[in-house]
């Protein structure tokens, strides 16, 4: 029954390894793409655990999940800034702050907060993310100088792209969705 | 919408916390890069240039405190640099072309300092200097060989040098003017010319006048 938060829990350790976290930092795409989004995924996985041990919490203060996807895209929207990244391999507090913060104030709410809103907000989000990536997307391709003291530009331009493929892949999944009824293949 | 009051109270908690989080992850909004946050710093603080020894292109050995009475207006670069280097020092030129001749040499010194001591000895110095027209007297170029010096200073100005694997550094770049005590004074935009020469003409003005 537990054992979502346990591999959560051990993918979140995993990641704060020394080593494991130094590798996932040294290419700026990893560390944004994939160190980023497995902690996300870690507190997306250990969410069970705090649901059922304080559902009156969730239920209290986020039962329409809007204060939940609120924290999610804010938190979400500050690990995106340039300064954030370097910040986090300059101040060991900060850090330890992005392991944190992206496990319990981003995968946590998210996944309360998700099956919570209706589909128009859902959609909503959904359009959001796909501005925010193409905005970043743009930027860090188009930026004239290096965004990242820690990173060198051909660096950042590849993380651009980045932004702007997950931009496609969301994009594709809303245009989908004028055309294909779900509900047809149910 | 919104029944819920509780709901209400978490939303304003949330947007209270996700204000203050950018506020204080980007110093009031001012800085949303590091590099930003870096300059804006270095201004504040005005750090005092570090005890390093220099040796310039014409082989002399001398501690920065040579120029002590001088403003010294520095550059960071590395001669084997193919891109921001040579457009730095290009643009350190258009600076010191503005400068009025009677300041040049008695108030104000040019110096660029070179973070690759290995490959830019003095000869290497020499022929780099030509390509910008520095005398190596007024606009000196020379490198610190002390790597403990040379790191010291780096981390002081906050400079940060990344070296990758085709033996070439990737760094920030900027306009640095120390002023007569050896204190930094500021740090301009290298990419802005004339704002950074009218900055310095209206120290060396303002002194004179007085």
């Amino acid at each position: 029954m537990m054992t979502q938060p346990i591999i959560g829990l051990i993918t979140l350790l995993f990641m704060m390894i020394p080593p494991v976290a130094e590798i996932m930092e040294s290419i700026m795409i990893l560390h944004m793409h994939m160190q980023m989004p497995m902690i996300v995924i870690a507190g997306f996985l250990m969410a069970p655990f705090f649901t059922k041990r304080f559902p009156n919490f969730f239920s209290k203060w986020n039962q329409t999940g809007i204060p939940g996807m609120l924290l999610f895209i804010i938190v979400m929207s500050y690990w995106s800034i340039p300064r954030a990244m370097d910040d986090a391999l300059t101040y060991p507090a900060v850090e330890l702050f992005k392991f944190i913060s992206l496990a319990f104030l981003v995968g946590v709410p998210l996944r309360d907060s998700w099956k919570k809103i209706s589909n128009r907000w859902q959609n909503g989000v959904l359009i959001f993310f796909f501005l925010q990536f193409t905005g970043l997307g743009i930027l860090y391709i188009a930026a004239p100088g290096q965004l990242c003291n820690n990173y060198i530009q051909s660096e950042q331009v590849t993380l651009g792209w980045g932004f702007l493929t997950i931009a496609i892949a969301i994009l594709v999944y809303l245009v989908q969705l004028i055309f294909i009824n779900p509900a047809d293949y149910e | 919408m919104i029944k819920n009051k509780h709901n209400t109270i978490a939303i304003i908690f949330v947007i209270l916390f996700g204000f203050s989080l950018f506020f204080f992850g980007t110093d009031g909004f001012q800085a949303f890069t590091a590099e930003s946050a870096r300059t804006n710093k270095l201004i504040e603080e005005k750090p005092k240039f570090p005890e390093v020894i220099l040796e310039d292109s014409n082989e002399r050995t001398y501690p920065i405190s040579e120029f002590e009475g001088k403003y010294i207006f520095i550059t960071f670069m590395y001669t084997a640099c193919t891109d921001v280097c040579p457009e730095l020092e290009m643009n350190m030129l258009g600076v010191y072309k503005q400068i009025p001749e009677k300041y040049i040499g008695e108030d104000i010194v040019f110096l660029s300092i070179s973070f690759d001591p290995e490959r830019d000895d003095p000869a290497t110095l020499t022929k780099y200097r030509g390509y910008f027209e520095s005398d190596g007297e007024t606009w000196r170029m020379a490198r610190i060989n002390d790597q403990e010096q040379l790191d010291e200073l780096l981390e002081e100005f906050g400079v940060i040098v990344i070296p990758d694997e085709y033996g070439n550094f990737a760094h920030n770049s900027a306009f640095y003017l120390v002023d007569r005590e050896g204190y930094l004074e500021d740090v301009m935009d290298y990419k802005n010319i004339d704002e950074a020469a009218d900055k310095v003409n209206r120290i060396l003005e303002k002194e004179a006048g007085e």
